[in-house]
């Protein structure tokens, strides 16, 4: 061990958080994006609009801003809760409503509507997402220390 | 072996052993030593107590006193968690926050938590937090890597 304390700098704390944010920025870029890219096809155009993708890189990238510091960042949650269910909700509204006032979907009430349900589905699928992961990480966790503690017990610890 | 003992008025508590070879009373005295300072000296009520590092469970600093749990007992030490930490250098103990050291060896089980933290059981079924500053300083030390180094 050492003989130094051992912390990080409040600028790797600020670096760590960024990189958790851009990630999740990304994932509900990607998913948002997809629909938008539906919506185009279906309704037959095959360009994107460079204007849209903006609004919906800088949405996502506020609401993971928004999710980390202000809504106790709830997709990654523990425990899934009442509070956890009204922060879902409450952001799948926003993201509507950026829809809505940038035109996304052109306004069409059917498109924004399951642009919602897309949304909330996306943040279930998330909340999955984030526990199996977990679940995962713990499994390969107490395996790794069973290792270690058969090391230790063979003389070979540390 | 010619030995001397020497009480001294002031100064820390000093053994120096001079050979001319290392023989296997040397060694002998080596280890008993190496041994001995690695034992803990605490205080449970107004006794003093030795406490050996692979029973403890995990060591606590509260409001500047410290702390070692074992299974049945809490000790009070004289030491600060800073010199804990270089006393059990070597032995399976990890920095696991700013007030706090685990035994490694007597985890249970491990809870992987949001936000990259670690949650602990140890033997007692006490459930301890590994922040996530300290996490992957512990997943490397898991892994036969360096943490806390």
């Amino acid at each position: 061990m050492s003989k130094e304390k051992k912390t990080i700098s409040g600028f790797e704390r600020y670096l760590r958080d960024e990189i958790g944010i851009e990630f999740k920025a990304c994932l509900y870029f990607f998913a948002m994006l997809f629909f938008y890219c539906m919506y185009r096809v279906i309704g037959g155009v095959y360009e994107a609009s460079i204007l849209h993708m903006a609004e919906l890189i800088l949405m996502t990238y506020g609401m993971g801003y928004l999710q980390v510091y202000v809504l106790s960042n709830f997709d990654e949650a523990e425990q899934f809760g009442k509070k956890e269910v009204c922060y879902l909700v409450f952001c799948s509204l926003l993201y509507t409503g950026a829809s809505w006032l940038f035109g996304w979907f052109d306004r069409q009430v059917g498109w924004t509507i399951g642009f919602l349900g897309y949304t909330l589905f996306e943040y279930v699928g998330a909340v999955w997402v984030y526990r199996v992961r977990r679940k995962i990480d713990e499994k390969l966790l107490n395996e790794e220390l069973r290792a270690f503690q058969e090391r230790g017990r063979d003389g070979e610890g540390n | 072996m010619k030995y001397t003992i020497q009480q001294i008025a002031e100064g820390e508590d000093e053994v120096i052993l001079r050979y001319r070879e290392r023989t296997t009373e040397v060694e002998r005295i080596c280890s008993f030593l190496q041994g001995e300072l690695r034992r803990i000296r605490g205080f449970m009520e107004q006794e003093q107590v030795l406490l050996e590092p692979t029973e403890i469970l995990y060591i606590e600093s509260v409001d500047g006193k410290t702390f070692a749990y074992t299974e049945a007992e809490v000790l009070r030490t004289e030491y600060t968690l800073n010199r804990l930490e270089q006393l059990l250098d070597g032995v399976n103990f990890f920095r696991c926050s700013k007030s706090m050291i685990i035994n490694i060896d007597k985890v249970e089980r491990l809870r992987s938590l949001p936000s990259n933290r670690i949650e602990a059981t140890m033997g007692n079924g006490e459930r301890i937090l590994i922040s996530r500053t300290y996490a992957s300083d512990f997943r490397k030390r898991l892994r036969g890597g360096g943490g806390n180094e």
